[in-house]
């Protein structure tokens, strides 16, 4: 009995050492994969369930993602390459697997038990599975997760995170490539814009050096910009929103939040203004009719006096103390 | 106002010859007078409703600055090495600001004394704003009338100036801070600068960089002008209006203007090494060649020749810039600072740094935040950049570049709207003067003559206009299309009176719209502030104040306060005691540091803040009286700037719930109630309401029934309506034990008294 007791235990250390084995098998014949197809590999359940298998002398990372156009992930798309540039350059950087650090990607849609086990919302999602035994282990089987909350699309924080996650590991630097073809564009470009303007130089000159031109840009960059253009820009507001009704609601509650549309009908409103100021200062004088320039001068000036009422009214939505207000609205 | 330019101008047509004259000049001398009686006294409103006091924060630390340069003199100030901020760093503080304001306020100070008049250098801080924004009407108008034949655009522009509410809002009694008298100085260099492109003078050139230098010692945003007059030299040789008057304008201002900004230590040899100063010397260069090859083109008439020397210009050009990009990318200059960098990428701050796109006053514009700040001068704006296309003369460029690039950087940050104020009044004076001198003349035109006419501008011409030089330009333009037709005139009285009366209501309307925008928006001292009580009645809260001096009369001299850096400059100012950080945020790290031991736990931050010798802690606190400028509202950047210096510890995302939302309630996440900032916010907290009742009246939520328990900091003090708390962190413990166990052990010992700390649990190992 006390030598079968025996026995098992000296078969003890077998049995982790085989484990040990099969569990850098699983890297060795992963990596191989990874190298030749360079890049991170494509997973799916079973795959994604054998790498993360927990004897593991290796660390996994894990994008899940959800490339496909249904689903509407704009970060997951502009991420993708950057993600695979990153394996591909580490791989690269670590031919020997030094690091033993794998790349994985799984797709939503190869890999929908997955995403329900993790109880997954959002994609993408990157884990770091540390190794659980060998050099390097952590005693836990609690993967570390990067969240793309701030809307990080860049492999270069990747990288840095990686680096800080793992810090006793090779780590190959990450070098962007230089994009031999954005700077062909960018010469043909301008070599093409070049010996567009010495040959189309006599036809295009009056048009650059007129005035009407240039003052209508200014007017437009002007309007866009006092209109609140920037702002939509920078945060990414709404076009329009639905009120509780199923109606259209054409202006944002609140004195900091504006929509789209909105801004577009304040900068209407704004040139309307604009336009018959010019006129009654401009053009009105310059009428030689005097029935005209009667009939004029009432439309002109009741268009700002209508339209700036009509502003008032939109300031008052916008800012509920505001007490003042003009006769028709 | 309106009324005075009104009835200016139908007198002036009773007085004819030099008499008229003298009488048009007198009138226009009492009524800029008014103009800066009404800029003034529009800005009084916090003076009589509160007191003299000096608001908001950054006010703060200049008047500690003022004081230390009136109490040691002007070199000490210049060399002064402040060790009571930044602790344990300190900061080189004479060579860290613009000393522009404090050494204007002192020199005010000296002259009163001189004159006998010992006025307290508080004062003079408090009214500097008013008292410049006077002068700012006034340069703005001389601005207007280099730019319009009118005369009374420049009235128009000056009244406009004086109470537009996007220049009010920085310039009340009491906002004593550099921007106080930067926009002066911006709009008289910009002055200065058409007047010396418009004479060609060496004189007006070397005093646009006297003023240039002037501003550089005031504020930072002198980098708008150092960018702006090369631009519109620029566009002036684009266009192809070189003159001698442009060359030796700009490179006088150059030479004498980057001169005189390098001797402000804070700025030093960042003209000649950073990529914001570029734009200047890039012109700078680019002017000579084209001055020389003028010059050449003069000399010899040869066709082919001229070509050479333009494609040589042209490569000499080139070749410069890429030397440029070059010297860049290998760091010799520095690139953009990012402050200004973030101008154009929009994104950039939000990502990379934090702590400049934390400030409310960086924030994108929206529109109403426009018409708020300028009313209608909203919208006579693009009438006027409109008119400026009329004659099109070089001045008028500058106004059409000034106008384009200032809406957009206020259309970016908020705190820009500053500097497109100036050109806004500008823009929309000579709109509405044109409309006025049109409608105003009392004589009707006659119909048959009518044809005959030939074209003008259809105004008279100004007094300050100088003729010669506008003839030049003016056979260049091909004109606009409004203005084709030959002049004519108003015919009818109705359309006359209809118009005038219509602008004048609109002009009353601005003038109540103003007074009402500065009298609720931009005129609370942010450290005083006033609520309405159910009666009507006004009642201050004094919150900030009673815990600065608290904290002057009870803690040693000597004691750091931290709090976050938004208070460093009142702790300074009005607690006089050290602080860790405050609102020059020179020191990213420093301010993530204190971020870090906000938003850890007790364990994580105790350490911290034993090894900054942090004696108090102050927080800011709402939820009693939903005051919602609070810590727990900025608290989020707190963790995100501590979260960009170590990623690892600090998360943003523990911070919020699984569905994403901010809370402080029961559904509040670990993380979030375990931090100090939570914990000190809430100390305490349901004790003034009954059992489970305790609510938050700024998120606006019921708080958890148990409060959260400090075991490293006691309550040291909290003021009246609960704003402000002040907690001591406790000495290491007599008996060596740790904080937790020391509290754990004081409340098993009450339990033991009231008898209910009788059963025991097992023992167990404690793992930490």
């Amino acid at each position: 009995m006390k030598l079968l007791t025996i026995l098992t235990a000296s078969l003890l250390p077998f049995t982790a050492l085989a484990v040990k084995k099969s569990s850098g098998d699983r890297f060795q014949q992963h990596f191989a994969k990874q190298l030749s197809n360079a890049g991170p590999l494509k997973l799916d359940d079973k795959l994604y369930g054998d790498l993360t298998k927990t004897p593991r002398d290796y660390s996994v990372a894990v994008l899940l993602t959800a490339l496909e156009a249904r689903f509407g992930c704009q970060l997951c798309n502009e991420f993708q390459p950057e993600w695979e540039l990153l394996a591909k350059q580490w791989t690269r950087g670590d031919r020997n697997g030094e690091g033993r650090l794998l790349f994985g990607t799984l797709d939503f849609m190869d890999g929908k038990g997955t995403f329900q086990a993790l109880q997954l919302q959002t994609a993408p999602v990157l884990l770091l599975f540390p190794p659980t035994t060998g050099p390097n282990a952590k005693p836990d089987n609690v993967p570390q997760r990067f969240d793309f909350s701030s809307g990080i699309n860049k492999a270069e924080p990747i990288h840095s995170w990686l680096v800080r996650q793992l810090p006793d590991i090779p780590h190959p630097a990450f070098v962007r490539p230089i994009n031999y073809l954005m700077i062909g564009i960018g010469i043909t470009a301008v070599l093409g814009v070049i010996t567009f303007f010495t040959v189309a130089a006599p036809y295009v000159l009056p048009i650059i050096q007129n005035r009407n031109l240039w003052a209508a840009i200014s007017l437009i960059a002007v309007l866009l910009f006092t209109s609140g253009h920037m702002f939509n820009h920078i945060r990414k507001v709404p076009y329009v929103a639905q009120d509780g009704r199923g109606d259209v609601s054409y202006f944002a509650g609140g004195f900091q939040n504006q929509f789209g549309l909105e801004t577009q009908i304040v900068a209407a409103m704004y040139g309307v203004l604009a336009f018959a100021t010019i006129s009654l200062a401009l053009k009105v004088p310059r009428i030689a009719n005097p029935q005209t320039q009667q009939i004029a001068v009432v439309v002109w000036g009741g268009v700002i006096l209508g339209m700036y009422s009509f502003l008032l009214s939109v300031f008052r939505v916008k800012n509920g103390g505001y007490p003042f207000w003009l006769p028709p609205f | 106002m309106a009324a005075a330019t009104t009835e200016k101008t139908t007198t002036g047509f009773f007085f004819e010859g030099e008499t008229g004259r003298n009488t048009r000049g007198l009138l226009r001398l009492i009524i800029l007078c008014t103009i800066a009686a009404a800029a003034i006294a529009s800005r009084l409103f916090s003076v009589i409703r509160f007191e003299s006091i000096i608001h908001e924060f950054d006010p703060w630390f200049n008047f500690r600055a003022t004081k230390y340069l009136v109490q040691h003199g002007f070199y000490p100030f210049w060399n002064w090495f402040d060790d009571r901020t930044w602790h344990p760093l300190g900061r080189v503080t004479g060579g860290t600001l613009y000393p522009g304001l404090m050494v204007t306020s002192g020199v005010i100070w000296k002259l009163l004394r001189f004159l006998t008049l010992p006025v307290d250098i508080r004062d003079i801080c408090v009214f500097m704003a008013p008292a410049f924004s006077g002068l700012t009407a006034f340069a703005s108008y001389l601005f207007t009338s280099e730019m319009s034949d009118s005369p009374s655009a420049g009235l128009l522009a000056a009244i406009f100036m004086g109470i537009a509410p996007g220049y009010i809002s920085r310039s009340v009694a009491g906002s004593y801070d550099n921007e106080a008298i930067a926009i002066f100085l911006l709009v008289f260099t910009f002055y200065l600068w058409i007047k010396a492109v418009k004479e060609g003078s060496i004189m007006w050139g070397a005093l646009t960089a006297l003023f240039y230098g002037y501003m550089v010692s005031a504020w930072g945003g002198y980098v708008f002008i150092t960018n702006l007059l090369p631009l519109h030299a620029f566009v002036l040789i684009c266009m192809g209006r070189f003159s001698p008057r442009l060359y030796v304008s700009y490179t006088t201002w150059y030479a004498l203007g980057t001169l005189a900004s390098m001797q402000i230590p804070f700025v030093g040899f960042l003209p000649i090494r950073s990529s914001d100063h570029m734009a200047a010397l890039g012109v700078f260069g680019l002017i000579q060649l084209v001055g020389f090859a003028e010059y050449v083109r003069a000399q010899m008439p040869s066709k082919q020749f001229q070509t050479l020397l333009r494609a040589m210009v042209l490569v000499v050009f080139a070749l410069a810039f890429g030397f440029l990009v070059l010297l860049t990318v290998s760091g010799t200059i520095a690139p953009w600072s990012g402050r200004f960098y973030s101008l154009w990428d929009t994104g950039y701050a939000k990502i990379h740094i934090p702590i400049i796109a934390s400030v409310s006053e960086h924030q994108p514009t929206a529109w109403p935040a426009f018409f708020f700040d300028l009313n209608m001068l909203i919208w006579l704006f693009p009438a006027g950049v409109y008119m400026c296309f009329r004659s099109l003369k070089d001045e008028q460029v500058f106004v059409v570049i000034y106008a384009v690039l200032a809406s957009y950087f206020a259309g970016v940050m908020v705190r820009l709207m500053l500097t497109l104020t100036p050109v806004v009044c500008v823009a929309a004076a000579m709109a509405l003067s044109q409309i006025l001198d049109t409608f105003l003349v009392a004589s009707t035109p006659d119909e048959g003559d009518a044809n005959k006419k030939p074209q003008a501008n259809g105004t008279p011409a100004g007094a300050n206009g100088s003729v010669d030089i506008k003839q030049q330009f003016a056979n260049l333009a091909d004109g606009l299309r409004s203005t084709k037709a030959p002049l004519v005139g108003i015919y009818s009285y109705l359309s006359k009176s209809m118009i005038t009366g219509a602008i004048t209501a609109y002009l009353l309307l601005f003038v109540l719209h103003c007074t009402w925008v500065t009298s609720n928006a931009y005129s609370s001292p942010s450290v005083v502030l006033a609520s309405r009580l159910p009666d009507g009645s006004q009642h201050i809260i004094d919150d900030y104040r009673e815990a600065y001096y608290w904290l002057r009369q009870n803690t040693a001299p000597n004691a750091k306060v931290m709090s976050w850096w938004d208070y460093g400059y009142q702790i300074g100012g009005m607690a006089d005691r050290p602080t860790l950080v405050d609102n020059n945020t020179w020191n990213n790290t420093h301010i993530a540091t204190v971020g870090k031991a906000m938003s850890s736990r007790e364990e994580v931050s105790y350490p911290i803040m034993r090894q900054h010798e942090v004696d108090y802690v102050l927080v800011v606190f709402g939820a009693l009286l939903g005051y919602s400028g609070d810590d727990i509202n900025k608290f989020l950047w707190m963790v995100r700037i501590a979260e960009g210096i170590w990623p690892d510890e600090v998360k943003e995302r523990d911070y919020f719930t699984s569905r994403g939302e901010y809370r402080v309630d029961d559904e509040a996440t670990p993380t979030m109630r375990n931090s100090l900032m939570y914990k000190m916010s809430y100390y305490k907290y349901n004790d003034l309401f009954p059992a489970g009742q305790a609510q938050d009246r700024v998120r606006g939520s019921r708080l958890p029934a148990a409060g959260p328990e400090l075991s490293t900091l006691e309550e040291a003090f909290t003021s009246e309506n609960w704003i402000i708390r002040i907690y001591k962190v406790k000495d290491l413990d007599n008996l060596g034990r740790s904080h937790q166990e020391a509290v754990a052990f004081e409340k098993g010992n009450k339990r033991k008294k009231g008898g209910a700390g009788k059963r025991r649990g097992p023992r167990v190992l404690r793992v930490d």
